[in-house]
């Protein structure tokens, strides 16, 4: 009965650093399946978002920026981001990735707070992130603007960093 | 003397800011409905007198109409002509739920679309996190 509620209690408790990442298995807008497991060896920004929340859609061209920034580590597969969708409509969905130029993989299982994944990452609100290493564990949770940009840097090394962004490179140690 | 006087003036000045802040929303507090009343009126069963309006992601709440956010222009129309055969003295509450009101896009465009169409019994949701928290997570009766 205790160790019932013990794990009950665990399930309701936010995800913590060094915690392995629930498991993402859904599907991408043209529907191929995307899996978290499949990105491991990668550092993978996780970033929950839907069209319909403004603060999320806010930060698309922040993402932008580093996809682009970061485009070497993503090519020498050390980076990846991985925008799950909390919409409910597929149509807004779509012509949302294309409205904000988002071209790093995306998947949704359209169940809006109904989605079980939401669930599993304990998501109270948006928008939502974690940064999880190349063995599946939680390095970071929550982090936005430049706190994100400078740990992801950190966490890939500056060799990463293109020449599309030298102030921002100059300004670190 | 002076002291007291500069008390009554930093009261009044405070009152002033106050009266400005709240100037500054197309509502006021008494135009706010809570989730946990309105629950309890649906649950009750005397919800029948209300129109409850989606304006936001999606329309959970029991019995609510599903408009969609807000801030689109054609959502606006879409609430207009919703709205062109309802009394003008028909209690309408409208939601958003998205994310907390100071980031809410969807509200202020939609409250003052009900002002200008002249709807007096205009209401507004108070969701202070979001739908998901304030709502989904308490229970509360849901379109199925």
């Amino acid at each position: 009965m205790f160790a019932l509620h013990t794990s009950l209690q665990a399930q309701n408790q936010p995800l913590q650093k060094g915690d392995l990442a629930p498991e993402i298995s859904l599907l991408s807008p043209d529907g191929r399946p995307v899996r978290l497991s499949d990105m491991k060896g990668k550092l993978v920004l996780v970033d929950f978002w839907a069209t319909w929340c403004a603060p999320c859609v806010g930060e698309q061209a922040e993402l932008g920026k580093m996809y682009t920034d970061f485009h070497a580590a993503v090519k020498a597969d050390k980076f990846e981001i991985l925008g799950v969708s909390l919409d409910k409509d597929k149509e807004k969905w779509v012509n949302g990735l294309r409205k904000y130029n988002i071209t790093w993989p995306q998947t949704s299982d359209l169940q809006f707070w109904k989605s079980p994944v939401a669930k599993s990452y304990r998501i109270e609100e948006l928008p939502f992130n974690v940064v999880v290493d190349a063995n599946g564990r939680i390095a970071a949770i929550n982090l936005h603007g430049e706190p994100l940009y400078s740990f992801i840097a950190g966490q890939i090394g500056s060799v990463s960093i293109t020449q599309s962004n030298p102030t921002r490179r100059s300004a670190k140690p | 003397m002076p002291k007291t006087i500069l008390l009554a003036w930093i009261a009044i000045a405070m009152l002033s800011f106050g009266a400005k802040a709240q100037q500054q929303e197309p509502w006021n507090s008494n135009q706010l409905v809570r989730p946990s009343d309105l629950a309890a009126k649906i649950q009750k069963g005397q919800a029948d007198n209300l129109l409850i309006v989606n304006i936001g992601p999606d329309a959970v709440i029991k019995g609510s109409v599903d408009i969609g956010p807000g801030q689109d222009a054609e959502n606006i129309a879409k609430l207009k002509a919703h709205l062109k055969s309802v009394p003008k003295y028909k209690e309408v509450i409208l939601y958003c739920g998205c994310c907390p009101f100071s980031k809410c896009p969807n509200i202020r465009p939609t409250f003052k679309t009900l002002a200008e169409m002249g709807f007096v019994n205009r209401k507004l949701l108070d969701i202070p996190k979001n739908i998901k928290v304030d709502w989904l997570d308490k229970g509360y009766p849901v379109n199925e």
